[in-house]
C-alpha cells in the first residue's frame, strides 16, 4: 500500500495494483458521512474496433459499449443488483463516456458489503438472448429521451460537425437500428475484452479506513480467476486536419434558436498524455477564460449586444486521438453570434491575453478547483479519467501554478484555426406550431 | 462528526444560520428571501435575480462584479428563485475559497460577506432607481428563458401538468414569472418591489464552512444596513393543502416530439408539517423514488415501456408527481400499469423487503445531504418554511419506526388528480394499440 501526500490540500492517496492487474485508490475523507466508489472500466463508446492479442481483430455494433452498462445489472439470481444495493441503503448507479464506463454506488452504512457487490456484480456478466431483447425497448426509450433534447442534439451535432472518422461522433447510446444488432454473443466478446481487472481502475473514498478497503479487495480479486491478458489494441480510421461539416443545422420544437461552435485539435496535437496533456488542457482551459469566459471584455461585448445570455458557456474536451473546444448556448440570433465569432477571435488572438486577464483567470481556475474537490463524485471520477492518461488530478493546482502567460498565448494561437472551426445550429421549426390542447 | 448542526441567532427580524464544518475547503453563503407565490409578485421577483446580478454600486458593470469574484478566487456568486409549496423564494449565495488552501493567506470570509451583501443591498443605480437599460435587457432575456421552457421537454411537461391540475391554486404559476406582466414592469416600480422586498420579506441568512459563528454573525451586521434589521417582516402563510378530488382530469398536450411525456399528479394530503410525514416519505419511496421501487420494477423493468418512471414529492403543498417518458402508442398501458401499483399500495401490498430496501435508502439519502454544503442549506430552510423542525437524527428514527401499516394509512389517503400527457401530433389512428 502506497501513501502520497498532497499537503496544501491536506489529502492523502493509498494506491496498490493487484497481482491480477487491477488498479485501487482509496482516499479518506474526514467528516463526510458517505462514501463513493467508482469501478471503471478503460471502455468507452469510441472502442469500436479493436483487438486482443491471439484473438481475431473485431468491429461492433455502435452503442454497445452502453448497452454493455445497462446489461451489467442483470445476475444470474434474476435478481436485478440494484436490489441488493437498495437493501445494503446504498445508491448505485453506472454511466458511460466515450472513453470509459464506470460503475459506482454512494452509502453512509454497510461500506463493506457494498463494496463486495460493486466487484461482484461487475465482474460476473450474465446475458441472455431474453434479458438482451427486454433491454433494447428500455435503451429504445433513452434514445428516444436524447432525440427531444435540444441540448444534446446541438452538442452531438457540433461533434458530428467537427469528426469525419473519428468515433467520438457516433452517439454514445447509438441509434435504435445499431443496437438492434446487439446479441449476447457480442456482449460478451467485448465485456472479456475490456473487463479484464488489468484494464480497471476501483477508486473508493469518503468515511473509511484504506486498510481494511485493500483487504477485503485484495481478498476478494484473490478468489477469482483472470486470464492474462495482453494489450489490447484499438483502432481508429486516420482523421483528416479538416472539419466534417462547417454548419450544421437542424430544426426542433423549441423556441429559442441553440448554437454551438468550437474548434477542432489538429490530428497531430492530441497524441499526448501523462503530464503533458494535463499541461495542454488547463493551458486550453486559462486561454478560453480569458478568451470567452464570463469575464471576458467578449462575452461582455455580445451579452450586451443581446446575442448571448447567462446559458452560454464553454468546454474543452482531450483524450487520446481526440479533443476540441466547444461554446454555446441559447440565442436568438446565431448567424450573427457566428459572425461576431468570425471577427472578433482573430483580433483577440492577434492582440493577445494580458498579464492581468490572465492572472485573473488563473486564480478563478484554482478556486474552482477547490470547490470541485468538495465532490467525493467529482474526485472519483475525474480521477479515474486522469489516471487512464497518465496523469495525476491532484497536480493540477501545481500544473495551474506553473502555466505562463506565453503558454495560453501559444496554445490559443496554435488552437484557434478556423480551417478546423464548424458550428452547429438548432432551430425552431419553420411553421411554428403552437401547442394544442 | 458534523452533520449539518446549525446554530441560529435571531438578530431583529432577520435570522442568521451558521454551520461549522471542517469538511469543505470552501465556505458558502447564502441569503434567502420568502415571497407570497403569486401573480402579483411572481415575475418581479424573477427579475430580480437577474438584476442585482447585472452590477453593483462598486461594482456596476457584469465585467466589473465578474472580476472581482475572479480575483477572490473565483468566488460563485448565484441568485435564483425557486418554489416552495405557494411560496416563493429569492436566494443569493457566494461560494469562496477557504484561503488556508491556497498559497496566498488573505482572509476570504470577510471579502464573501461584503460581496454578497453589495449584490443585495446595493445594486447599480440611476437616478435612485434600476439601471434602465439593465431592465430592459434583462427583461428580454427573462422573457426568452419563460418562453423556452419548452426547449426542456421533461420540465415542460411536469410544469403543464401541475398547471393542469392545480389551475386556480397559487401553486400552478410558473416560478419564473409570466410573459404578459414583462412589459409594465420598469424600473422604477421594480425598485419601489425591490426596496418592498429587501425590507419586509421574511429573511435567513445562512453559512457552512470552517468559520466562527460570532464571527459571521458580526460580519453581516457589519455589511447590512441595519434597517434590515430592525424592519417590520411580513409573516407569510402556509400553502393550502385541502383540495379534494372530484374528478380525475385527463389533459393531452400535441407538439412535435418523438417521445412522450407522461405525468400523474397526486394530492397526498399530507405535508412536511405533518406527523404522517415520515410515512409519506415511505409511501412515495416504495412506489416510485428508487431503482427498486414498484415504478421502476413494474413500468421499466417487467414491461420495458420505459427508461425514466418515478415519482417525487412537493412536502410543503403535499403534492406527489409521477413521470416517465414512453412510446406514444403505450400511453394507456402505462397508466394502467402506474394505477395498478398505486391500487397495489392501497391495498397494502408492500413486501417487507420493499419496506426495508425503503427504510435504508431514504435514510442514506438523508445522510448523504449532510456533505454538500448547499443541500445542508436546503434542508434546513425547509424546517425554517414549514416551522417543523426534525433534526437529522429524528427523521431517521421516524422513518425507521415507519411500519407497513402506517404507509397504507397513507395510500389510502392519496387521490391521482390529474392525467397529463405531451404526445406528437400525429393522426388518431395509432391512439389505441
Amino acid at each position: 500500500m502506497k501513501k502520497i501526500e498532497y499537503k496544501q490540500l491536506k489529502e492523502t492517496l493509498y494506491h496498490e495494483t493487484l497481482p491480477n492487474g487491477l488498479d485501487v485508490y482509496v482516499l479518506p475523507k474526514q467528516g463526510f458521512a458517505k462514501t463513493y466508489a467508482t469501478f471503471t472500466t478503460k471502455y468507452g463508446s469510441i472502442d469500436n474496433t479493436f483487438q486482443v492479442p491471439g484473438k481475431e481483430k473485431v468491429h461492433v455494433p455502435d452503442g454497445i459499449a452502453h448497452f454493455l452498462e445497462h446489461k451489467m445489472f442483470e445476475q444470474e439470481s434474476g435478481e436485478d443488483v440494484f436490489q441488493s444495493f437498495s437493501r445494503q441503503g446504498a445508491s448505485a448507479n453506472a454511466f458511460t463516456s466515450f472513453t470509459r464506463t464506470s460503475y459506482l454506488f454512494s452509502c453512509t452504512d454497510q461500506v463493506e458489503n457494498n463494496l463486495t457487490t460493486l466487484l461482484n456484480y461487475v465482474q460476473s456478466p450474465y446475458f441472455t438472448d431474453e434479458n438482451v431483447e427486454k433491454e433494447k425497448g428500455i435503451i429504445g426509450q433513452e434514445i428516444r429521451m436524447y432525440d427531444d433534447n435540444a441540448d444534446w442534439r446541438v452538442y452531438f451535432g457540433l461533434i458530428e460537425a467537427l469528426y469525419q472518422n473519428h468515433p467520438v461522433k457516433i452517439d454514445i447510446a447509438g441509434t435504435v437500428e445499431s443496437i438492434a444488432k446487439i446479441t449476447k454473443e457480442t456482449l460478451y466478446t467485448c465485456y472479456n475484452t475490456f473487463y479484464h481487472p488489468s484494464n480497471m481502475l476501483l477508486f473508493v473514498i469518503g468515511a473509511v479506513d484504506p486498510q481494511r478497503i485493500f483487504q477485503l479487495v485484495t481478498e476478494n480479486q484473490a478468489q477469482k480467476k483472470f486470464e492474462p491478458q495482453g494489450e489490447i489494441q484499438r483502432f481508429f480510421d486516420k482523421e483528416p486536419d479538416v472539419v466534417a461539416e462547417k454548419r450544421k443545422e437542424m430544426r426542433l420544437s423549441v423556441n429559442a434558436p441553440k448554437c454551438y461552435f468550437g474548434f477542432k485539435e489538429a490530428p497531430i496535437a492530441v497524441g499526448v498524455s501523462g503530464d503533458e496533456m494535463l499541461k495542454m488542457e488547463l493551458t486550453t482551459q486559462l486561454f478560453m477564460e480569458s478568451l470567452v469566459g464570463s469575464s471576458s471584455e467578449l462575452y461582455q461585448s455580445l451579452y450586451d449586444e443581446g446575442l448571448i445570455d447567462d446559458s452560454f458557456g464553454h468546454d474543452y474536451s482531450i483524450e487520446q486521438g481526440y479533443g476540441f473546444t466547444m461554446m454555446g448556448g441559447d440565442t436568438r440570433k446565431p448567424d450573427e453570434l457566428v459572425a461576431r465569432i468570425e471577427e472578433l477571435f482573430p483580433q483577440k488572438v492577434k492582440k493577445g491575453i494580458s498579464a492581468e486577464e490572465f492572472e485573473l483567470v488563473k486564480k478563478k481556475k484554482i478556486g474552482s478547483v477547490l470547490r470541485s474537490l468538495n465532490s467525493v463524485e467529482w474526485i472519483a471520477n475525474q480521477f479515474t479519467s486522469y489516471r487512464f492518461h497518465d496523469s495525476d488530478l491532484f497536480q493540477m493546482i501545481p500544473t495551474l501554478e506553473s502555466i505562463t502567460l506565453e503558454d495560453v498565448n501559444s496554445r490559443m494561437r496554435e488552437h484557434i484555426d478556423f480551417a478546423r472551426f464548424a458550428v452547429s445550429t438548432v432551430r425552431p421549426l419553420e411553421q411554428l406550431t403552437k401547442p394544442t390542447v | 462528526m458534523s452533520s449539518g448542526q446549525f446554530q441560529t441567532r435571531q438578530i431583529g427580524n432577520v435570522r442568521v444560520h451558521v454551520c461549522p464544518s471542517t469538511k469543505f475547503k470552501t465556505t458558502m453563503l447564502v441569503a434567502m428571501f420568502q415571497q407570497e407565490l403569486s401573480t402579483k409578485y411572481v415575475t418581479k421577483t424573477a427579475l430580480l435575480s437577474n438584476i442585482l446580478l447585472r452590477g453593483t454600486e462598486q461594482y456596476p458593470t457584469m465585467l466589473d462584479l465578474k472580476k472581482k469574484q475572479n480575483d477572490l478566487y473565483g468566488a460563485g456568486l448565484f441568485g435564483d428563485v425557486f418554489k416552495r409549496g405557494e411560496k416563493q423564494v429569492l436566494h443569493f449565495g457566494v461560494d469562496i475559497a477557504n484561503e488556508q488552501y491556497l498559497h496566498d493567506a488573505s482572509p476570504l470570509l470577510e471579502e464573501a460577506v461584503g460581496l454578497l451583501c453589495e449584490v443585495i443591498t446595493k445594486p447599480a443605480l440611476e437616478q435612485d432607481i434600476f439601471m434602465k437599460s439593465y431592465v430592459e435587457a434583462e427583461k428580454r432575456n427573462l422573457k426568452q428563458e419563460i418562453e423556452s421552457l419548452v426547449d426542456e421537454k421533461i420540465q415542460y411537461a411536469a410544469q403543464r401538468s401541475i398547471e393542469a391540475m392545480c389551475k386556480n391554486e397559487p401553486y400552478a404559476i410558473f416560478i419564473n414569472g409570466r410573459v404578459e406582466d414583462i412589459p409594465a414592469i420598469q424600473a422604477d416600480s421594480l425598485y419601489t418591489y425591490y426596496q418592498e422586498l429587501l425590507y419586509h420579506c421574511p429573511l435567513d441568512l445562512y453559512c457552512v464552512g470552517d468559520v466562527d459563528i460570532q464571527k459571521v454573525v458580526s460580519l453581516f451586521e457589519k455589511y447590512l444596513p441595519s434597517e434590515m434589521f430592525t424592519s417590520e417582516r411580513k409573516q407569510l402563510d402556509l400553502s393550502q393543502t385541502t383540495q379534494s378530488v372530484q374528478q380525475v382530469k385527463t389533459v393531452v398536450e400535441r407538439l412535435p416530439v418523438n417521445q412522450g411525456k407522461l405525468n400523474m399528479g397526486c394530492r397526498t394530503h399530507v405535508t412536511i408539517q405533518d406527523s404522517d410525514y415520515p410515512a409519506l416519505l415511505m409511501y412515495n419511496g416504495i412506489l416510485g423514488g428508487f431503482p427498486h421501487s414498484k415504478l421502476f420494477m413494474n413500468v421499466r423493468e417487467k414491461a420495458s415501456l420505459a427508461y425514466y418512471a418515478s415519482s417525487r414529492l412537493e412536502s410543503h403543498k403535499g403534492i406527489m408527481h409521477i413521470q416517465s417518458g414512453i412510446e406514444i402508442q403505450n400511453f394507456e398501458k402505462a397508466v394502467t400499469i402506474i394505477k395498478e401499483q398505486i391500487e397495489v399500495m392501497r391495498q397494502g401490498q408492500i413486501s417487507d423487503q420493499e419496506l426495508a430496501q425503503t427504510k435504508a435508502t431514504l435514510s442514506n439519502q438523508f445522510r448523504e445531504q449532510q456533505d454538500r454544503a448547499y443541500e445542508i442549506v436546503q434542508s434546513h430552510y425547509h424546517s425554517v418554511l414549514s416551522g417543523t423542525n426534525r433534526p437529522l437524527e429524528q427523521i431517521l428514527q421516524e422513518i425507521e419506526q415507519v411500519s407497513k401499516e402506517d404507509v397504507q394509512k397513507v395510500a389510502q389517503k392519496i387521490q391521482l388528480d390529474t392525467i397529463y400527457f405531451l404526445r406528437d401530433q400525429g393522426g388518431e389512428a395509432d391512439e389505441k394499440n
